[in-house]
């Protein structure tokens, strides 16, 4: 385009058709007349002077770089290229906003207190003084409307309109007439169960609508004005209104209620019938019609509140046959078998398949049907065992069983299996969990609540005279110890063997469901038990095994519903045993080592509670030198639990086999060569060589033998070298399919071999002698099965590993935008790193004109401060310049006056 | 003990400076009935100090002293008295021969010199044998000793009284308190350069002629305690700067020179390990071979002999000689015929329970570190700790097996001994058939001939199904893919069952733990119905009552 920017501009504004050639009068006219059209004509006016403008002042935008040649870019032309910003009116926009925030902090600083202006409108000149009502309306709307209640007509008015009613053309509103039915109803509709600040905002639209439609009638019809006073009262008289008709509509939905109750009756009548169940309460036929309000009321709710916690009405379950039991039992003992497996290989659980578990083991472990423990090595044996309830118990019932026996004043030691337990638990069988604790605490209840009102009660309020007790002296209520001091002299009344039934009252007394403090009591109760049976054993204050086998029970049985507790309170003792006496283990420690192998499953492939309790053994199995026969008769019991520790997941544990040779070494008649296999040899300090011991019979290991003495008799050393040749032959048995079982055993039949030799043989009595003898064969059968199923290793058959390749990855369509960091983390990184630069870029340039606007305020507020004294110097210097002159002038004229008058 | 010795110096200092305003009033005042031993002591001293015609009050304070034996109080009053006497004296000259002298004057002089010998030997005995007072008797020694450096002789000279010196260390080595070794060691021997240079050639002589002494292993211990502590080998002329004696003028003197400085260390150590005899004592020795004893040799081949001796010994002898045996022979170029024939045979079934065993294990990766090392001797390294880690604590297993990956992936034809395909179908058959026999010979001591090339890692594999979770995990590095280049042996060095087990512990139980969910009905006591429910081993072997 030629020519300068005038002609220009001349020349596009009458391309746009926005000058032109002038028009006749009566165009003009006839283009006045034409409302429509004008006003469209003159928006679109506006539209192509702001073109127009923007073309002409080219600085207004800013636009993105074009690409130099086209050819040497991919990038896509589209959007990128386009507009990029508005840099004169971002800039305007954000002196706006800074005058606006900036100005105003930096005006109000060092300043305290002050008026808050709440006033709207004052400034905005553009605010019609309709608007400003309205506006101060809905203010005064929403400072208020949360105090009023939907339906209350009343106080309203003085809420919202202090000392003034509504109006509508002059009089007072009044609700007289209900018949009057308004254009609301639709909106009465949806409106009935929305919450207030909706409804308001719904009105508030309402309102706005109708004020636009009154600026529309006052464009049309001038002649007939509302004012807009008028139209508000008219818009609140109508939501009031439509207030006050959902609240006559929700009456008649109360009368139909009511009318509904009155029919109840009938209904539950019907609803008993067809439900098979019987409910015990009788209906009241003639209650309801004559009856008080309240009353019936009452009696409503009760009806209702029992109605829910009934049970629902259900089909119920086909009886299952014999078959059918088996085989779900069976399919849950291989589902967790499945499980067990799963953690021995040490693949993890998902979450949700842990809690699973664990509410199943919480669960199930209650239910009927337990085969015994070695039936998972077997893994198929389930299904040829007989049916669960000929076999099953359930573990919680043998309590309750336990807790019968023992206050009919039977032995503990009796018979437990009676029918009473399998029909319990084919009763049981189905339930769920919950309900199965519900009848645990039932069955504990119910056996002693017969007997003692003081179950039902609250355990914290009992009187003295419950404390009677039961015919063997014991009473029926214990505090729940916290301490193994507590729970100790709670017991020391009482003979050792009552202790399970202790237990059991205490657990019965304090059963979570009774109060809710008592799940807290009774998790610390259980840790107690844990230290309790691992107090240091004595052989004649400690109770009996029969007592520490059941007490362990009882702690297994709580550990399901106390893990974390339980868990905990053998880990302190275990770290106790590590801290303090590592190589000095008591009898007690192995009774809690016991526990621990029968209560938590000892396959896991990590446990928090085994784990630490092997390294415990093996520390004492790998590092102690026995000084005495007690140490080998310590060190064969870990051995052993070792080994029952490791009879499902057969893992290799060098300590046993270190011990058993060692001591078999140590004990034998007469010393092994040097060079007899590859363990570290201990060198005991004193001899305990099992001498001249062929007459003395062969006997099993016991506590007593823990104990440290002086005394070392033969048949206590042929004990233990009976054991500990037993224990190599369980070892053998439990690792037998190991790679290297030839080269781990080998060294054992090395020993057994010095053992059967005939320096030893003379020794030893024949029944051992057999033994080793028996040993040695099945030893060397073993070793040479194991050489038959031999083979060389092939661990590596695994894909062989690339070469790196160095040759770069080509991308089909590349995009210099984009990222191709394969890298997830990397990527994501360096996307937060460009982030965090632009933000901080973006931050510090906000800053920075900040600072720079705060110093042009400055400089501006310096400026006219300084042009206001400038002005006010100039002011006085005149003032006084003009006084000075006039009196100069007088001066002059007196002068002159007097020089005239003397010239006179 | 130290502090009080200089306690009371220092009170009879004050003492004597208040008694110096009003020697003469006091001294008539006084009467001999009511003077305290102390007093008299003091006056004595200072009668000695004013004339020479006083000089015979030294014998009598020589033998009050000697009454240390009965444990009188006066005997270490006239101690110090003496000291102070005998310092004054030789400041002022006394004891130094002058042409001038008199016939008279220079019999003084003898018979002065003579009574500073006794006294100094009664000094020694008390050291020697009194642990109460020695402390006190060693601050005098020394003091004196400074004195007599001093001034002794002519101030031209340097002269170090080293046979004072060398009788104070006999007598030090010969006491039984290990606090006035202590005290003497820190205090002086370490602070002061000439007088740890001098202590060393005295702790040599000493020891050489303490050959036949009558407990040997004693002063061995005592000899030992004192070499050891003194381990700031100085690194340039600069830093022997600390003289205790006033330094000698001379630049070239041999207290100036550092190599001077080694050497007599590195003598007296050699003259120590020339006196161990017994195994314990050369062990202590070699525990501080490196740290403390090797920095002062100038010459380690003189420790050769030891060290190659010590190194065939065998057992923790061994272990603990391999490093300074390896110096020897990276540094100094030592010929130590079959060095791995001896490695290998140190591989005995202790090594993986010894309390060395890191520090081996440290040293070993260096030894088997090279790729050059012929395969066969690296596999017979690898499967002889195999099979030793099937016995061993699983802190062992968990360092072995991330060195066997090493050494498999320094050496990839051993890896053979994990993976071995056999292609023959004959061979296969037989296996098929006969299984194998593993060709490693256990009992061969050259790591050339045992065939452990040939076998195959049974052991490891055996061990991956450990008790231990980690141990287990850790194994199971050998049967993956050997996608990472090396282990670092650090992270797997230095564990025991307690940090194991102390790893175990600081772990907080979040998660509740799974319980069994089978309560059986008996643990320590038999079933009832054996036929149904097998009793468990611990029933079966353990008798409960």
């Amino acid at each position: 385009m030629a020519g300068s920017q005038l002609k220009r501009l001349k020349a596009t504004l009458k391309e746009q058709g926005i000058v032109g050639p002038q028009q006749s009068k009566k165009q003009k006219r006839k283009a006045a007349q034409d409302d429509r059209a004008r006003s469209e004509k003159r928006l679109q006016r506006g539209v192509v002077l702001e073109g127009i403008r923007e073309q002409f002042n080219p600085f207004d935008l800013k636009h993105a770089k074009n690409p130099k040649f086209e050819v040497t870019t991919n990038r896509p032309v589209t959007a990128a290229y386009k507009i990029k910003g508005r840099p004169g009116a971002a800039k305007a926009a954000s002196e706006e906003r800074r005058r606006q925030t900036l100005l105003v902090d930096m005006q109000r600083r060092h300043k305290v207190g002050g008026i808050l202006d709440r006033r709207f409108g004052e400034n905005d000149p553009t605010m019609a003084p309709e608007e400003k009502m309205l506006e101060r309306f809905a203010r005064e709307k929403l400072k208020t409307h949360k105090k009023t209640s939907m339906f209350d007509l009343e106080d309203d008015d003085d809420d919202a309109f202090p000392g003034e009613g509504l109006t509508h053309g002059g009089k007072a509103l009044t609700f007289d007439d209900m018949e009057v039915v308004d254009d609301y109803e639709e909106d009465d509709l949806d409106d009935g169960a929305s919450d207030v600040s909706e409804r308001e905002m719904q009105r508030l639209k309402r309102v706005r609508a109708m004020a636009a439609e009154g600026d529309m009638d006052q464009d049309d019809q001038p002649e007939r004005k509302k004012s807009k006073k008028e139209v508000m009262e008219e818009v609140i008289a109508k939501s009031k209104m439509h207030r006050y008709e959902r609240q006559a509509a929700k009456e008649v939905d109360e009368d139909l209620r009511a009318e509904l109750d009155k029919e109840l009756q009938g209904i539950q009548h019907l609803l008993t019938q067809s439900s098979s169940r019987k409910t015990e309460e009788k209906p009241q036929p003639s209650a309801i019609a004559g009856v008080e309000r309240s009353v019936f009321d009452k009696d409503f709710d009760l009806q209702v509140k029992k109605l829910a916690q009934d049970k629902r009405a259900k089909p119920s379950d086909r009886t299952k046959t014999e078959e059918e039991k088996a085989e779900d039992e069976s399919n849950r003992l291989k589902e967790l078998e499945e499980k067990r497996q799963k953690r021995m290989r040490g693949e993890s659980v998902s979450d949700s398949d842990e809690e699973d578990e664990d509410e199943e083991v919480g669960s199930e472990g209650s239910q009927a049907g337990d085969d015994s423990e070695e039936d998972f090595g077997l893994g198929r044996g389930i299904n040829a065992k007989p049916t669960a309830a000929e076999l099953g118990f359930d573990d919680e019932d043998d309590f309750i069983i336990d807790d019968d026996l023992v206050a009919s004043g039977s032995d503990i030691d009796s018979d437990e299996e009676l029918d009473l337990g399998s029909d319990m638990a084919a009763e049981e069988d189905e339930s769920e969990e919950e309900e199965e604790e519900d009848e645990f605490t039932k069955g504990l209840l119910n056996e002693e609540e017969t007997r003692n009102p003081v179950f039902s009660l609250d355990s914290t309020t009992k009187s003295a005279d419950v404390e009677k007790g039961d015919e063997n002296g014991l009473p029926y209520t214990f505090p729940c110890p916290q301490s193994v001091e507590e729970f100790q002299s709670v017991t020391a009344s009482y003979p050792r063997t009552s202790l399970p039934t202790i237990v059991q009252r205490i657990r019965a007394l304090y059963h979570p469901k009774l109060d809710s403090k008592n799940k807290e009591r009774l998790g610390k109760f259980s840790a107690v038990l844990v230290a309790f049976i691992s107090s240091p054993w004595d052989p004649e204050t400690s109770p009996p095994f029969s007592v520490l086998e059941n007490l362990t029970r009882h702690i297994h049985s709580l550990a399901k519903s106390f893990p974390l507790e339980i868990a905990q309170g053998f880990r302190t003792q275990i770290e106790e045993i590590s801290n303090e006496r590592p190589l000095a283990i008591q009898p007690g420690d192995l009774i809690l080592l016991t526990a621990v192998g029968t209560i938590f499953p000892t396959s896991d492939h990590f446990h928090q509670v085994v784990t630490p309790a092997m390294l415990v053994i093996a520390r004492y199995l790998g590092q102690q030198v026995p000084q005495d026969l007690a140490d080998h008769a310590i060190g064969s019991y870990l051995s052993i639990l070792t080994l029952q520790y490791q009879k499902l997941a057969k893992r290799y544990v060098p300590e046993v086999l270190n011990f058993a040779l060692n001591t078999l070494c140590a004990l034998a008649p007469t010393s092994p060569s040097a060079s007899i296999g590859s363990f570290p040899r201990h060198d005991s300090p004193v001899s305990h060589r099992a001498k001249g011991a062929s007459q003395v019979s062969v006997r099993k290991l016991g506590f007593s033998d823990c104990l440290h003495t002086d005394s070392s008799p033969p048949e206590v050393k042929i004990a233990i070298l009976n054991t500990v040749s037993q224990i190599s032959d369980a070892a053998a048995d439990t690792w037998s399919s190991k790679g290297a079982f030839i080269e781990t055993f080998g060294q054992v039949l090395e020993v057994i071999k010095h053992l059967n030799a005939k320096a030893c043989r003379s020794h030893l009595p024949s029944e051992l002698r057999d033994r080793t003898e028996k040993l040695q064969v099945k030893l060397e059968r073993m070793i040479k099965i194991s050489g038959l199923s031999r083979r060389p290793l092939e661990l590596h058959h695994h894909k062989p590993l690339a070469i790196k390749t160095y040759v770069p990855k080509f991308e089909e369509t590349f995009d210099p935008d984009k990222h191709y960091d394969p890298d997830r983390e990397r990527a994501e990184l360096a996307k937060l790193k460009k982030e965090h630069k632009r933000e901080r870029k973006g931050a510090m340039r906000e800053l920075r004109k900040d600072a720079n606007f705060m110093a042009r305020e400055n400089l501006r507020i310096k400026k006219a401060k300084d042009e206001a004294y400038e002005k006010k110097y100039k002011r006085l210097v005149a003032e006084i310049q003009s006084e000075e002159g006039r009196e100069a002038n007088a001066y002059e004229r007196e002068k002159a006056a007097r020089k005239r008058s003397r010239n006179r | 003990m130290a502090p009080k010795a200089k306690d009371v110096v220092a009170k009879s200092k004050r003492k004597r400076a208040s008694e110096g305003e009003k020697p003469t009033k006091r001294r008539r005042s006084s009467s001999p009935e009511d003077e305290n031993p102390g007093d008299k002591i003091l006056l004595m001293e200072q009668g000695i100090l004013e004339s020479k015609k006083n000089y015979n009050n030294i014998p009598l304070l020589l033998q009050t002293m000697d009454g240390y034996k009965d444990g009188s109080e006066e005997s270490v009053l006239a101690a110090v008295a003496l000291c102070r006497v005998f310092m004054r004296l030789l400041a002022q000259g006394s004891f130094i021969y002058k042409k001038s002298m008199s016939e008279k004057d220079s019999v003084v002089l003898t018979w002065l010199k003579d009574q500073f010998n006794l006294y100094k030997t009664t000094l020694l005995a008390v050291l020697a044998t009194e642990e109460e007072l020695s402390s006190t008797a060693l601050t005098l020694c020394m003091r004196l000793l400074k004195a007599e450096g001093e001034f002794l002789y002519d101030k031209e000279e340097y002269t170090f009284p080293k046979n004072f010196l060398q009788s104070i260390i006999v007598a030090l080595l010969q006491t039984d308190s290990d606090e006035v070794r202590g005290v003497f060691m820190q205090e002086y021997a370490e602070g002061y350069d000439d007088i740890r240079y001098y202590t060393f050639i005295s702790i040599k002589s000493a020891i050489e002629g303490l050959v036949d002494f009558v407990s040997e292993a004693e002063v061995f211990g005592h000899a030992l305690s004192m070499l050891s502590a003194l381990d700031g080998v100085p690194e340039s002329a600069e830093e022997l700067e600390d003289f205790y004696v006033p330094a000698p003028k001379k630049k070239n003197h041999n207290l100036r020179s550092v190599t001077q400085h080694k050497r007599q260390g590195q003598e007296a150590w050699l003259a120590l390990t020339g006196i161990a005899k017994s195994k314990e004592q050369r062990k202590s020795i070699l525990n501080i071979m490196s740290t403390v004893i090797a920095p002062w040799f100038t010459k380690p081949e003189l420790l050769a002999d030891f060290l190659t001796h010590s190194y065939d010994t065998g057992g923790s002898m061994s272990l603990l000689a391999l490093s300074g045996v390896f110096y020897l022979i990276q540094e100094r170029n030592l010929d130590y015929p079959s060095f791995y024939h001896k490695l290998y045979s140190l591989l005995d079934r202790s090594i993986l329970h010894s309390k060395h065993r890191s520090r081996f294990f440290r040293l070993l990766d260096t030894f088997l570190g090279s790729t050059h090392l012929p395969a066969a001797l690296v596999a017979s390294f690898i499967k002889r700790l195999s099979r030793l880690s099937l016995n061993a604590p699983p802190s062992a297993v968990v360092f072995v097996v991330p060195w066997i990956y090493n050494q498999l992936r320094r050496h990839p034809t051993c890896t053979l001994m994990i993976h071995r395909e056999n292609k023959d179908p004959s061979i296969k058959k037989h296996i098929q058939n006969n299984g194998v026999e593993d060709p490693f010979l256990p009992d061969e001591t050259d790591p050339m001939e045992t065939g452990a090339i040939d076998s195959s890692l049974w052991e490891i594999e055996q061990l991956q199904s450990h008790y231990h979770p980690n141990v287990a995990t850790i194994a199971k590095i050998i049967s993956d893919q050997f996608t990472k280049q090396s282990y670092n042996m650090e992270d797997f060095l230095d564990h025991s069952y307690a940090t194991l087990l102390e790893a175990e512990m600081t772990k907080n139980v979040r998660k509740a733990p799974v319980v069994e969910f089978h309560i059986p009905k008996r643990i320590f006591l038999p079933h009832d119905e054996p036929t149904a429910n097998p009793d468990s081993l611990l029933v079966k072997l353990w008798g409960f009552q």
